[in-house]
């Protein structure tokens, strides 16, 4: 550790001026390096060569860029032994994390769970593409050919049961439990009407439990009807 | 001084004055701050293709710019840090005050870049991707303002030569910040 000793006087001995503009000239390829790959892609068509350049350029820069701050600037390099390990620590619990969380935000399904509301957002960003943002309130529909038995037990299923009885997987954990549709009770206080109603806006629109969301962002109009009608097939006669 | 100043910031136990000790802790736990949001934004971004439509609509030059902008902040504060070591306090908080020019136009071209985007319909609940956008570069404009406030603070002691030993530590924690803003161009700006 003797190298340590007098280290933070100004002896250091960096060039900050020429540090500053090897930062600047890599910003400058940094901008640039992702344009050429367009360039890349368009002329030969070939996909990976030009990933690899926006990779590189974009994110190794940024790597390069932030270890001449840090060493130069931030005079880590002249800094004490402890200190590098403090920080990279820090840096390894975000390693950490990144590991355990992203295999279950990165997939969207898995041994019997399935991410219902990011498959729909992946469904309903890809084909309405830019518009999405713009007409937000236009009902963009999940376009993959509607069925509203299989929609039912993907989406409801796991609240609803596939029998409409209140016993899904997630269902059995909520308060209050959703009903069963087979329940002659449930049917004595309900018309078409709010059935539709409370799929469309939510529960929480006629004083019921807000985990039963608004499906109008996912589903069109039409959709929404078949839903009810498949939801009175469950209705005992 | 009409009290003495408390023992810990002349004390150095550790081998490192214990003023500069506490700014690299203060930047432990915000690695862990930015790293959470980064690392979220970065795994979210990768299981949703579709975020690249909406990352289309952010402007790699004004993003370039503002890295140009901090980066430049960085420099002057290092130059200000270098004269404070030669107990120039004036220069020092000159540069300073430059480095205070830099993050006011940071925050300028950023505010002129937010109105631009929500007045076209782009705003925090537009989409995952503008809800990342906005909460990490709102969190990394807290941090621009904050440094702002103190460096404005220790500029002025500075001016008088007092408590040069500060002017590296606001440093070291600019430099974070613009460090931040590094990867923050990249991931919100140029991987489209
Ligand atoms: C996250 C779990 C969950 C999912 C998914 C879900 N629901 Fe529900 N649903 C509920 C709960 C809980 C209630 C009970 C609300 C209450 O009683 O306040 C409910 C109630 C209902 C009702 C009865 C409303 C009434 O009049 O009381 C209908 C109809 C219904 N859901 C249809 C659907 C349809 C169709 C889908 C799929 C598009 C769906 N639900 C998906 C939880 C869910």
């Amino acid at each position: 550790m003797s190298d340590h000793q007098e280290h933070h006087d100004d002896g250091h001995h960096v060039n900050y001026f020429k540090i500053y503009i090897i930062l600047l000239v890599l910003l400058v390829i940094s901008v640039v390096g992702p344009i050429v790959a367009d360039v890349i892609r368009e002329v030969t068509g070939v996909a990976w060569v030009a990933t690899l350049l926006t990779l590189v350029t974009a994110f190794g820069i940024a790597v390069y860029k932030a270890k001449l701050v840090i060493e130069n600037f931030m005079h880590l390099k002249w800094e004490k032994r402890i200190m590098k390990w403090m920080l990279t620590t820090s840096l390894l619990l975000m390693a950490l994390m990144f590991a355990g969380i992203s295999p279950d935000v990165m997939n969207h399904e898995g041994n019997n769970w399935r991410n219902v509301a990011a498959e729909a957002a992946v469904a309903r960003g890809i084909d309405s593409g830019e518009e999405e943002v713009v007409e937000e309130d236009t009902a963009p529909a999940v376009e993959v050919a509607f069925d509203v038995e299989s929609m039912f037990n993907i989406v409801c299923a796991t609240c609803h049961g596939s029998e409409g009885l209140g016993d899904g997987p997630a269902g059995a954990a909520l308060d209050p439990r959703p009903a069963s549709f087979a329940d002659p009770e449930f049917w004595e206080t309900r018309d078409r009407d709010r059935i539709v109603q409370v799929i469309t806006n939510g529960a929480a629109s006629v004083g019921g439990s807000p985990l039963m969301v608004a499906w109008s962002a996912s589903f069109d109009e039409g959709q929404i009807q078949e839903f009810a009608d498949y939801v009175q097939t469950f209705r005992p006669n | 001084m009409a009290f003495p100043k408390p023992q810990a910031t002349l004390r150095s136990a550790t081998g490192i004055p214990t003023g500069r000790l506490a700014v690299w802790w203060l930047l432990a736990s915000e690695v862990v701050i930015f790293g959470g949001v980064l690392g979220s934004y970065l795994m979210h971004r990768l299981g949703h293709p579709e975020w690249a439509d909406a990352a289309i609509h952010t402007n790699t030059w004004i993003g370039a710019t503002n890295t140009f902008v901090l980066l430049t902040s960085s420099f002057t504060a290092v130059l200000a840090h270098q004269a404070a070591e030669r107990g120039d306090g004036k220069t020092a908080a000159k540069f300073l005050l430059f480095t205070i020019g830099g993050a006011f136009t940071f925050l300028g071209i950023k505010s002129y870049e937010w109105w631009y985007e929500i007045s076209h319909g782009y705003t925090i609940t537009s989409n995952g991707f503008w809800a990342f956008y906005y909460t990490a570069a709102g969190l990394h404009a807290l941090h621009v303002i904050a440094g702002a406030i103190i460096m404005g603070i220790v500029a002025f002691d500075a001016w008088r030569n007092l408590e040069l030993q500060r002017v590296e530590l606001i440093g070291i924690y600019w430099h974070f910040v613009d460090v931040v803003w590094i990867f923050l161009f990249p991931l919100l700006y140029i991987a489209k």
